[in-house]
């Protein structure tokens, strides 16, 4: 089982998951675009302003889940120092703030027709900037920060201490009254939103997550060639 | 039509910019991404050569990255 989670399984692996991605990325695109752009019906009330949904809502939820695997594995590698998991948050996290900026950024663009403001400090708005600033916070730890030890001790405590508020983006337009509208989609219950519009918003998500994955893969492969190249003497 | 599906009764500007900021800044990360991975396999091509044949061989024998590496770089080449 760990002899196949050695680097050179997992390269290879990784090798050939990014030449698969890169085969099928354009097609799923194009695919993706045309369901959002084309295909799918404007809203009754928004317009055709309600498509900018189908890019912010997939980098909101992208950016969110970034953040709770890298709390998750920040914890983990508190509890077992398993160091595979500070090369996989140091991957993650420029993915996780790329897309939140994404989802700030649109979110902007979406709120000029529909609330007539670019930027309210709801609560909602704030917490996603705050979970950018953490983003930020995590990034800089691996930019100044020289001693790797020091590194995973500091970036886990932002992690951890980040992670507190992720319920609060998700609860916050259940707890206090924003401009933000509640959530459509419900993991548990039924959604509120048109089948005509929730399958070009998955395929967006479809379309975001294989970006998401190419591009960690190409940064977790970086890792790999830079802790060899720093043993390389030693192989 | 076109000018139609172009203004999107309207909102075209937020919906086209929403999706070309989108679009340009993954294809900056992805650009930059693939920039620093290529840089870092000739890094590590460039330290291989420097090193004794009996080094190298060694270095090849006991890494299956560095294989993987030197091999998809001559395919390149």
């Amino acid at each position: 089982m760990f002899k196949f989670f050695s680097s050179s399984n997992v390269y290879f692996l990784i090798q050939n998951l990014i030449k698969f991605i890169n085969s099928i990325f354009f097609l799923v695109l194009v695919v993706g675009l045309t369901f959002a752009l084309v295909l799918s019906p404007p809203d009754y009330i928004q317009g055709d302003s309600v498509r900018i949904m189908y890019v912010h809502v997939p980098s909101a939820w992208i950016g969110l889940a970034c953040f709770s695997f890298i709390s998750l594995f920040s914890v983990l590698n508190f509890i077992f120092k398993i160091k595979n998991f500070y090369f996989i948050n140091k991957s993650i996290a420029p993915i996780g703030l790329l897309f939140t900026c994404l989802a700030i950024v649109t979110g902007s663009l979406w709120g000029q027709p529909t609330w007539g403001t670019w930027w309210a400090w709801d609560a909602r708005l704030t917490s996603m900037l705050v979970l950018m600033l953490f983003y930020v916070f995590y990034i800089l730890v691996f930019k100044i920060i020289k001693n790797e030890n020091l590194i995973i001790k500091i970036s886990s405590i932002v992690a951890i201490v980040g992670s507190i508020n992720l319920p609060i983006i998700k609860y916050s337009v259940e707890w206090w009254s924003t401009l933000h509208q509640p959530a459509s989609i419900k993991i548990t219950g039924s959604s509120a939103i048109h089948s005509s519009m929730l399958l070009p918003l998955m395929t967006m998500l479809f379309v975001f997550l294989l970006y998401a994955a190419l591009i960690f893969l190409m940064k977790y492969k970086t890792e790999i060639i830079r802790i060899k190249k720093k043993n390389i003497k030693r192989l | 039509m076109i000018t139609e599906f172009i203004s999107m009764n309207g909102y075209g500007l937020y919906v086209w910019f929403s999706f070309s900021i989108v679009v340009i800044s993954c294809a900056i990360v992805y650009y930059k991404t693939r920039k620093t991975l290529k840089k870092y396999e000739k890094e590590f091509l460039v330290e291989l050569e420097a090193l004794s044949l009996e080094e190298k061989n060694k270095a090849l024998r006991t890494s299956k990255v560095a294989q993987q590496i030197l091999a998809a770089n001559s395919k390149i080449n």
